[in-house]
C-alpha cells in the first residue's frame, strides 16, 4: 500500500539524507520540518520508520558496517526503491499544486461572475500584501551553507515565485470576467 | 501632505488614427519614507506611469503633485526628484565618478562639492569601487547601483526606480532591494516598478497595474499596518 503520510515521506528524505537512528531523526524532523509539519507525539516517527521499513523503503543498516558500536539502536538507511519513490513523490507535489488550482477555480465560477471578480480583487490583494512582506536575502543569508540553508532559500524563491503566477492568473481571470461582466460593472 | 500625489491621471498612446488609453484614471498618494512598488506586465504602462510620476513625461488629464506643488506635464525632472531608468545608464568611454561629478557640476555646484557627492553617493548606493571604471565596464547589477548612485547625487527626496532588477542575476537581486529598502528606510520615497512578482519585496505597498487600472492600497491610509521590522528569513 502507498505511503500517504507526509511525515512519512520528510523521514525518507531525512534517511536519504543521511543514515541515522529514530531519535537523531526526531530531533533533525523538529529542526528541518518544525514550523511546517506537526508530530502529535514522538513516538508518531517511530511509527513512520516502521512503516518505512515494512514497505522496503528503508532498511536497517549493519551496524558493523558503520563502525557504529557504542550506540546499538536501530540505524536505518534508504533502499533504492526507497529513493526512487521519494523522487517520484516530490514530482507528484506538482500534481497537487494542480488539484488546489482546479479547485479554486471551479470553486470561482460558480459564483455570479460580479460576485467573481469581487473575490479575484481580495484575492490579488492578497498576493500583492504577500509579496510585498515576503523577506528579503542579504549577502550574508546566501553564504548559509548545508541543506538547511539551501533549502531555506530554495523554499523562499519558490514562494515569491508562485505569488508571480498568481498575479497573472488575477490578470486573466479578470479578463474573463469582465468580458462577461461588462468593462463598467453592468451586464452586457 | 504626501510626498507624492496624483489624481485622476490618465495617459493615452496615439498612432495615426488608433488610440490606446495606456493609463486610465489613476490615483495614488505616498509618503515620504514609503518604499511603494508597482507590478505589471510588460506593455502594463509600468514605465509610462513612473515617468509621469518623475515629471518627465506628460500625461493626458489629471494632475501630478510633488511636495503639494503640480509638476507641469513633460518637464525636465524637477528638484528633489532622483530618476534611475534604463536610459539613464550613463554615457560610454568616461570614467562613472566622472560623470556623475559632471552632471552635478552641470547644475552649478563647484568641482570639489561634485566630486565629494558623487563619492558619497556612489558609496551610499555600495558600489565605490566602480567610481574609477567606465560604464562599459560594469555588469548589470553595478549598471544599477550606479543609476541609484547617479540619481541620489542630486539629493531628492523622491527616487522613481524603472525595474531596478531587469537582467540582474538573482543572487545580486536581493542586494538590490535591500538597498532601496534602506533608503526609504532614511526617509527618501522610493517608488519602483517590477515585472517579476519577486521585485516587490520589501515594499511598504505593492501594487497592480493592468488594463490601465492601478490596483492596491492607493494610499498610505489605506494600506495594512506595516511592521516595525521586517520578517527575518527561515
Amino acid at each position: 500500500m502507498a505511503l500517504r503520510s507526509p511525515v512519512g515521506w520528510a523521514l525518507l528524505g531525512l534517511v536519504i539524507q543521511r543514515p541515522s537512528y529514530g531519535y537523531e531523526l526526531l530531533q533533525r524532523f523538529e529542526r528541518t520540518f518544525g514550523d511546517a509539519l506537526e508530530l502529535s507525539s514522538p513516538s508518531q516517527v517511530y511509527n513512520a520508520l516502521d512503516a518505512l521499513s515494512k514497505r522496503e523503503l528503508i532498511e536497517e543498516v549493519d551496524l558493523r558496517e558503520l563502525e557504529v558500536v557504542r550506540q546499538p539502536k536501530p540505524h536505518y538507511r534508504a533502499t533504492a526503491a526507497g529513493v526512487r519513490s521519494y523522487r517520484e513523490w516530490l514530482t507528484a507535489q506538482v500534481h497537487e499544486e494542480r488539484r488546489r488550482a482546479r479547485l479554486f477555480a471551479r470553486q470561482l465560477v460558480v459564483l455570479d461572475a460580479e460576485e467573481a471578480l469581487a473575490v479575484i480583487d481580495r484575492y490579488e490583494q492578497a498576493c500583492l500584501a504577500e509579496a510585498a512582506a515576503a523577506p528579503l536575502l542579504t549577502s550574508e543569508e546566501h553564504q548559509i551553507e548545508g541543506v538547511g540553508g539551501l533549502a531555506g532559500r530554495l523554499l523562499h524563491e519558490e514562494d515569491r515565485l508562485a505569488i508571480g503566477a498568481k498575479l497573472s492568473f488575477v490578470e486573466y481571470a479578470r479578463r474573463e470576467l469582465t468580458a462577461i461582466v461588462g468593462p463598467q460593472g453592468g451586464k452586457p | 501632505m504626501s510626498l507624492l500625489q496624483l489624481e485622476h491621471v490618465s495617459r493615452t498612446l496615439r498612432s495615426g488614427r488608433r488610440e490606446h488609453p495606456l493609463l486610465c484614471d489613476i490615483c495614488l498618494s505616498m509618503d515620504a519614507g514609503e518604499l511603494v512598488a508597482i507590478w505589471g506586465k510588460r506593455g502594463s504602462g509600468r514605465s509610462t506611469l513612473l515617468r509621469i510620476a518623475a515629471g518627465i513625461e506628460p500625461h493626458d488629464a489629471g494632475t501630478v503633485r510633488f511636495d503639494g506643488r503640480e509638476l507641469p506635464c513633460g518637464a525636465a525632472l524637477g528638484d528633489g526628484i532622483g530618476w534611475c531608468g534604463h536610459g539613464a545608464r550613463g554615457a560610454d568611454g568616461i570614467r562613472v565618478s566622472e560623470e556623475i561629478a559632471g552632471a552635478l557640476l552641470a547644475r552649478g555646484l563647484p568641482k570639489p562639492v561634485a566630486q565629494a557627492r558623487a563619492a558619497a553617493a556612489l558609496e551610499r548606493a555600495e558600489v565605490a569601487h566602480a567610481a574609477t571604471l567606465q560604464c562599459g565596464e560594469l555588469d548589470t547589477a553595478e549598471t544599477v547601483r550606479v543609476s541609484i548612485a547617479r540619481a541620489l547625487s542630486t539629493q531628492p527626496r523622491l527616487l522613481v526606480v524603472d525595474d531596478p532588477t531587469a537582467g540582474v542575476d538573482l543572487l545580486e537581486r536581493d542586494g538590490i532591494l535591500i538597498l532601496l529598502r534602506s533608503l526609504a528606510d532614511e526617509g527618501i520615497g522610493v517608488l519602483s516598478s517590477a515585472g517579476e512578482s519577486t521585485a516587490l519585496s520589501g515594499a511598504d505597498r505593492a501594487l497592480s497595474l493592468s488594463e490601465g487600472r492601478l490596483r492596491g492600497s492607493l494610499s498610505p491610509e489605506l494600506a495594512d499596518v506595516v511592521p516595525l521590522r521586517r520578517r527575518a528569513v527561515m
